[in-house]
């Protein structure tokens, strides 16, 4: 499955129920933000029913962005109960994104 | 039973999935492990020009994600894996990575180059936050601001130029008291309102409060050092072979890329260097190409005269 992009309202409702979720920060002029892409999307699939893998097009959503102080992109947070516990900037490897994860969950 | 592929190409950049539609093609099990996306350095050129086919130029992630799925459309694989370590000793070669090891008649290395870094401390935790090493992906977001140039060769002087448009203020800090780069970019660079050179100097240390505020600079004669305020830098400075891997089991040249020729054989039979990581004269998308093809023809030429009867079965059974 891959990732799907969320509004501020759906950001909102995910938080709401409690639900872990990682957020790509992207925007569709950043170049290495394509180049995570298919990582992500592997990340979403191989996560699935554990972390809802979404993602935020900060052009499109830019109160959502400021909301969340995303400064650079692309930024990935990871959210539980609506609480930020983790974030990386521009992951080198999928192997880093998996890294992130294990981590944040694990504190 | 393991999976023992008849090739396992490591990076998914032009080289890497030449070679890997070549393999497929010539009816060998191949594999691609590739540690982020297809492409390498070319899926962060948003227009090429320079490869033949496309008169109206390609995007360069575009065109990796079709030698991507060519590859694919003859049986070639693809993981996201990265490599953390290789054996080159045995008959089978042996790559492990995150996502388990990988056993392949053949190797071909396809790592490419990554931009040369300062190596200075906090260096990496500010990439992306005032530390950049592409003006054209990058600069934009300094619009009227003051940025610093690290270098003075070819990339450093382009990146400039590409900045002068942009910025309010460009800084080129240079070791030297002249431009390395050719004579085209001098005279534009000079004449350029808001391009101001700090000659004879190196950047020593990155300033920063979270985000980066500036840059101490010294002078390599003086020894004297100035502080140098602004809102990103741009380290242009060449780049880097990615050679981690390899180092200690395969010679590497003087600037460190793994020696082999045109063949792109290195000195372990069976292993090949393919694109930007293999010392060469051109360093492009089509050279790149010819030489994961010329892999292919090695290896070719390799598994026919090499026995991987009963000793490569012995081996794998102690696994």
């Amino acid at each position: 499955m891959a990732a799907r992009d969320i509004n501020y309202e759906q950001f909102r409702s995910i938080a709401e129920n409690g639900q872990t979720v990682l957020v790509d920060f992207w925007a569709p002029w950043c170049s290495y933000c394509r180049r995570i892409a298919p990582a992500y999307d592997k990340i979403a699939a191989q996560y699935e029913g554990e972390i809802l893998a979404a993602k935020v097009n900060i052009d499109e959503e830019p109160r959502l962005a400021q909301q969340e102080m995303i400064e650079v992109i692309p930024t990935l947070v990871l959210y539980r109960g609506g609480v930020a516990i983790g974030s990386i900037v521009a992951p080198e490897s999928k192997a880093m994104i998996d890294e992130f994860i294990r981590e944040s969950l694990g504190k | 039973m393991k999976q023992i592929y008849d090739m396992v190409i490591i990076g998914g950049g032009p080289a890497g999935y030449t070679a890997a539609l070549y393999a497929a093609r010539a009816g060998l099990k191949t594999v691609v492990l590739e540690k982020l996306s297809a492409g390498g350095q070319m899926a962060e050129t948003s227009q090429i020009d320079n490869y033949p086919g496309f008169d109206e130029g390609i995007d360069g992630f575009e065109l990796a994600e079709k030698m991507q799925q060519q590859a694919e459309r003859f049986g070639a694989e693809s993981e996201f894996a990265e490599v953390t370590a290789l054996r080159l000793d045995g008959q089978v070669k042996e790559i492990d990575t995150d996502e388990g090891t990988f056993y392949g008649r053949t190797l071909v290395i396809a790592t490419g180059a990554n931009p040369r870094k300062l190596n200075l401390p906090g260096e990496k935790a500010l990439i992306g936050r005032g530390v950049h090493y592409c003006a054209a992906c990058d600069g934009m977001r300094y619009k009227g601001k003051t940025v610093a140039v690290i270098g003075g060769g070819n990339s450093a002087a382009a990146d400039a130029m590409i900045l002068s448009r942009i910025a309010k203020k460009v800084i080129i800090v240079h070791r030297r008291n002249t431009l390395r780069a050719t004579k085209v970019y001098h005279e534009p660079l000079m004449n350029a309102p808001n391009v101001e050179f700090r000659w004879n100097s190196e950047a020593v240390q990155l300033l920063s409060d979270g985000k980066l505020t500036g840059v101490i600079t010294r002078n390599v004669n003086t020894g004297e050092e100035f502080e140098l305020p602004c809102d990103g830098i741009f380290i242009s400075i060449g780049r880097a072979p990615a050679t981690e891997l390899a180092a200690g089991q395969l010679p590497l040249d003087a600037s460190g890329y793994l020696i082999a020729g045109e063949s792109t054989e290195t000195a372990i039979p069976g292993v090949f260097a393919v694109g930007d990581v293999r010392t060469k004269e051109l360093r492009q998308v089509v050279t790149a190409v010819a030489d994961g093809a010329m892999a292919v023809h090695q290896a070719e030429k390799y598994l026919a005269k090499t026995d991987f009867g009963e000793k490569v079965t012995e081996k794998l059974a102690k696994v």
